[in-house]
């Protein structure tokens, strides 16, 4: 590869930088970047680089041990892959050009992402690659993306709603933002939290919002996470314990074939909830589950309601 | 010689001690072990070492007020459910 052009990143607080060819445009390519965009940034401090190359022969001979084929954005065509000193992340295609490939560390730091700029997809595949390492880099400096709808209240305090896929995260937020008074929605899929060592727990805006454009570079403090349920009734619990790790647990991103990683994601997820309200509201997609879950957040303010 | 899983890591979340162990497989069959207080005590003083029966009632004798007899069935019945929830190293 000839000349590469550096592009630096900053989400949540964790500088990024993405290397590729001078002529991509990745303003063009990266819409959602670019609230997060760095300019004149120390290349010193990136916490991980990934670099897109074009046009070189990839690796050849085995692709490691085979470790997951799940992903609901890439359905089939989706491999991570084990291997003795990296991970490897592919996108299968059946056209062998539009095939892409992520080599990278075990601690993702470093990534050499195989691709091909032609290809319409490429913004695409980059911000989702770049998710991925996201997501496991930022365990090692006690971020977590995380899998839920958020919104902010009075842009000085945030709650999370946790859930399978379909159970009606965007649906709750969206009751939020109808009937309870001074909220907007900070992220609708991807935010990523954050405990500082003083015990203060963030939630931030990310470049990642499923299919809601919400792209803010913005922080608030977290108040609470809460885990949703369809039922034919609404309904608030309370989580406490080994009940609140479990309640969020299965909504944050880290793999488990890395120990390393998987273990400084339980211990920060550990401090997290033992420092913001944990509860589960078993609801109807209806106002008064958004009055109902508002009022155990922050409690029943006279003045609260419209 | 019986140890401990070194992998796991012991934390308090609130009151509870708790251990998670990230399933290995295709499909996340991650598990939570809950401990209470003495296995918690007893996983921290069991680290590294073979455990066995006299050991465990051993440690149990001069933790707690307790008759060997007991502090031995105990024993035993601690090292069943660390078998059965596979806490041991293979």
């Amino acid at each position: 590869m000839g000349t590469v052009k550096s592009h630096f990143y900053e989400v949540a607080g964790l500088q990024f930088e993405l290397r590729c060819d001078p002529e991509l445009d990745t303003d063009m390519l990266l819409p959602s970047f670019t609230g997060f965009r760095k300019r004149n940034a120390d290349s010193e401090i990136s916490v991980a680089v990934v670099t897109l190359t074009e046009g070189e022969i990839r690796e050849d001979g085995e692709m490691g041990i085979l470790r997951s084929d799940i992903s609901l954005v890439w359905g089939d065509n989706f491999r991570f892959y084990e291997r003795e000193n990296t991970f490897a992340t592919q996108i299968k295609h059946h056209v062998r050009e539009r095939e892409w490939l992520m080599v990278s560390t075990r601690d993702f730091k470093e990534s050499v992402i195989y691709g091909n700029a032609s290809d319409p997809r490429t913004g695409e595949l980059l911000s989702w690659l770049l998710m991925v390492v996201f997501g496991q880099v930022g365990l090692q400096y006690q971020r977590i993306l995380i899998h839920a709808s958020v919104i902010a209240h009075r842009e000085k305090e945030g709650v999370a709603f946790l859930g399978k896929s379909g159970t009606g995260k965007s649906t709750h937020s969206r009751l939020w933002l109808q009937h309870v008074p001074e909220t907007e929605l900070l992220n609708d899929d991807n935010p990523a939290i954050r405990i500082e060592d003083n015990g203060r727990v963030f939630i931030y805006g990310t470049p990642w919002s499923g299919k809601t454009p919400c792209y803010k570079n913005k922080k608030v403090e977290l108040k609470a996470f809460v885990r949703l349920e369809q039922a034919p009734y609404n309904k608030f619990t309370k989580q406490e314990n080994i009940h609140s790790l479990i309640a969020v647990l299965p909504s944050c991103t880290a793999i488990r074939w890395n120990k390393v990683l998987f273990q400084a994601m339980t211990d920060t997820l550990s401090r997290i909830v033992d420092n913001v309200m944990v509860g589960k509201l078993e609801c109807l997609p209806d106002a008064e589950a958004a009055y109902l879950s508002s009022a155990a957040v922050f409690g029943n303010q006279s003045t609260f309601f419209e | 010689m019986r140890t401990l899983r070194q992998d796991l890591v012991l934390r308090k979340v609130g009151d509870d001690y708790i251990m998670v162990d990230p399933g290995q497989g295709m499909v996340d069959l991650s598990k939570v072990h809950t401990l209470n207080e003495t296995a918690a005590w007893l996983w921290e003083n069991l680290a590294g070492k073979d455990v066995t029966v006299e050991r465990v009632a051993d440690l149990l004798c001069e933790h707690y007020e307790v008759m060997p007899e007991k502090a031995t069935s105990d024993a035993i019945a601690l090292i069943q459910e660390f078998e059965a929830a596979g806490l041991f190293a293979t």
